[in-house]
């Protein structure tokens, strides 16, 4: 081809990608305003688009599982046992989908306290912070109606715990547990399924609309390495079938991460209703309101004692049931033993923890003087020439990664490969990002001469 | 506001009221109702039964063997030491496991975490379920019907499959009605 027909070519590209985005002026999508940054910037200010492009992930990857799995009492555990061990690739699939989920959860409560504590709900920002509190409590219903869908003990026991909660609500409890329920286990996992494949992600889709800030940073290094994030994690932990529900045989189960901290109050003997929802709503209730309350002009969380105070004890509190849901008494004999938690000793420590971390924090953030900023420590700038030999090994520690994951793959490990391709996808990360490093670094020369 | 203002509004409003009042039938949509027992199905008859007798049955009954072999649709009906009646859900109100009559120590006893029901009234005296507190460590119970040709029939449910009773205290002996 000559050069006159590469350049011809490349005007029709340009003219049909100017046309394109004249047009796109007329629709919402200009709204947004997306920004690629060309350095380094903290996720932790955009871990919102983070946690919404790993719903988009888990969005592509359900879809993908609904071709094989099915709404049936009977079936379900099967279909998913299909997909974890005849259906090809569909191991993967599963552990993409079910990592992406804990991710999610992760991602989020991450982004509320950053939010939280550099006072962000501030600003004219209150209705971003109370759809921002609602999604993130969507989010949990969503990954609880997902872990359901497999039918096996644990989702049992979910399913069992939830009804349980529902039911025992004052007044609205024996309305709303049926709708759930229907006629049965037979009826409920098809809601389930319609819930959570439906219902749930469209709420939380429009919700989103009114929750994205117009402002969004799309951020590619960072964006491979929570993907590779997902891939590591699956490799190290893969999600797991359990035990088929059977209705004869007891197993100490416990739930997901995100719920062990409920748990562990209903184990400690709290009564039910407030052990798993009044105390959980309260919790929320404390977020949605916080805009409200807090109403100093101040943003940085050094200048806020109370409230940052009242995140850190929120933290302690969270952390310690959550460990605590986890754990199981083995040295007992029968399942229940096992479970329990003795009262005094769980509302004795989970409240001198939260109330010591909160003294602690007022105390200290209330005495001490505003030091002096540290100076901003002088940004790495790399040659052009010590780029180009990192970006050259960095490709050849992704194609090694890469090469692992196919041959672990090919013979049949599939939790290396996914391994290996967590760790090929954050370097690949790393590498773009000495890309565009060294892209910016060679503009801003150009520019100061 | 002008009243001949308000008056058009107010036209407005009930015939908004009016066409959307329909739809308050919707709620209907999401219960099965034939599962909350208005079915009235036979059961056994009293000539199958001896004291200590008891027959596992599903209400309500589709024919669907799938929507049959729920749990939640299976009962037991029990003839007590002195003769009663008593028809309980299965499902045990602790984590759903399905407790089996038996007839040597006349209890219900579930295989999972060895939750204990009483035949006579079907609540919880050992086991997790006993820990909790009432109504919700008690079986739900079968509303039941005996006709002049000793025929038993089930014709509804108190209490929450799964859950446990409802508020009120009522006998055992008030479900059982003959006709």
């Amino acid at each position: 081809m000559s050069s006159n027909n590469i350049k011809n070519v490349k005007e029709l590209v340009n003219s049909l990608w100017k046309w394109t985005v004249d047009r796109l002026e007329r629709t919402t999508i200009v709204v947004f305003k997306f920004t690629v940054p060309k350095q380094y910037v903290s996720p932790f200010g955009y871990l919102g688009t983070l946690t919404a492009i790993v719903f988009a992930i888990l969005g592509v990857s359900g879809a993908f599982l609904m071709f094989y799995y099915r709404p049936d009492v009977e079936l379900a555990f099967l279909s998913v046992q299909e997909i974890q061990e005849k259906v090809p690739f569909g191991y993967i699939m599963r552990n993409i989908h079910y990592h992406a989920s804990n991710l999610m959860v992760l991602l989020a409560v991450l982004h509320l306290y950053y939010q939280y504590f550099s006072g962000r709900y501030k600003i004219k920002n209150e209705v971003l912070w109370v759809t921002g509190v609602i999604l993130g409590v969507l989010t949990v219903l969503e990954a609880y109606t997902g872990y359901n869908l497999i039918m096996n003990q644990r989702a049992l026991l979910a399913v069992n715990i939830g009804m349980g909660l529902t039911y025992s609500a004052p007044l609205l409890g024996p309305t709303i547990a049926p709708i759930f329920l229907g006629g049965g286990l037979f009826d409920l996992i098809i809601r389930f399924y319609a819930l959570h494949v439906f219902i749930l992600p469209l709420i939380m889709l429009l919700l989103a609309v009114v929750h994205f800030p117009r402002a969004l940073v799309i951020d590619f290094p960072i964006i491979s390495a929570v993907v590779g994030v997902i891939f590591i994690s699956a490799g190290l932990f893969p999600a797991e079938l359990g035990i088929r529900f059977d209705l004869t045989r007891g197993v100490v189960e416990v739930p997901e991460w995100y719920l062990t901290a409920i748990y562990a109050f209903l184990r400690a003997g709290t009564e039910r209703f407030t052990a798993g929802a009044l105390l959980p709503l309260l919790f929320v209730i404390l977020f949605l309101i916080v805009p409200f309350v807090d109403r100093s002009k101040k943003l940085s969380w050094r200048d806020r004692p109370f409230f940052t105070a009242l995140g850190v004890a929120s933290i302690a509190l969270v952390a310690i049931t959550t460990v605590w849901g986890f754990y199981v008494d083995f040295s007992k004999e029968t399942a229940f033993d096992q479970l329990y938690i003795e009262p005094t000793l769980f509302y004795g420590l989970i409240g001198g923890v939260t109330l010591s971390s909160f003294y602690v924090t007022y105390f200290y953030l209330s005495r001490q003087k505003r030091g002096q900023r540290p100076p901003p420590t002088r940004p790495i700038v790399l040659s052009s020439r010590a780029s180009a030999v990192l970006m050259t090994t960095l490709l050849i520690l992704v194609a090694g990664a890469v090469a692992g994951t196919f041959y672990t793959y090919s013979i049949n490990l599939p939790n290396h490969s996914m391994f290996y391709l967590g760790v090929a996808f954050i370097l690949f990360g790393l590498l773009l990002h000495i890309y565009r490093h060294t892209i910016s670094v060679e503009e801003r020369q150009k520019g100061a001469k | 506001m002008p009243p001949r203002r308000l008056l058009l509004r107010g036209v407005l409003t009930a015939a908004l009221v009016a066409v959307v009042s329909p739809f308050v039938h919707v709620i209907d949509f999401f219960y099965r109702r034939e599962a909350e027992g208005v079915k009235r199905q036979k059961i056994a008859n009293m000539r199958d039964l001896t004291p200590g007798g008891f027959i596992y049955f599903s209400y309500p009954q589709t024919g669907d063997p799938k929507i049959d072999n729920d749990p939640f649709r299976q009962f037991v009906l029990i003839m007590t030491e002195d003769g009663q009646l008593r028809v309980y859900s299965r499902v045990c109100v602790h984590l759903w496991c399905l407790p089996s009559y038996i007839q040597t120590r006349r209890q219900l006893i579930c295989p999972c975490h060895g939750s204990i029901y009483r035949e006579e009234d079907g609540v919880a005296i050992e086991g997790p379920a006993a820990y909790q507190s009432y109504p919700t460590n008690a079986l739900p119970m079968g509303k039941i019907e005996v006709d002049g040709n000793g025929d038993i029939w089930m014709v509804g449910v108190d209490g929450r499959i799964g859950y446990g009773r409802e508020w009120h205290n009522i006998k055992p002996d008030e479900l059982v009605r003959r006709v």
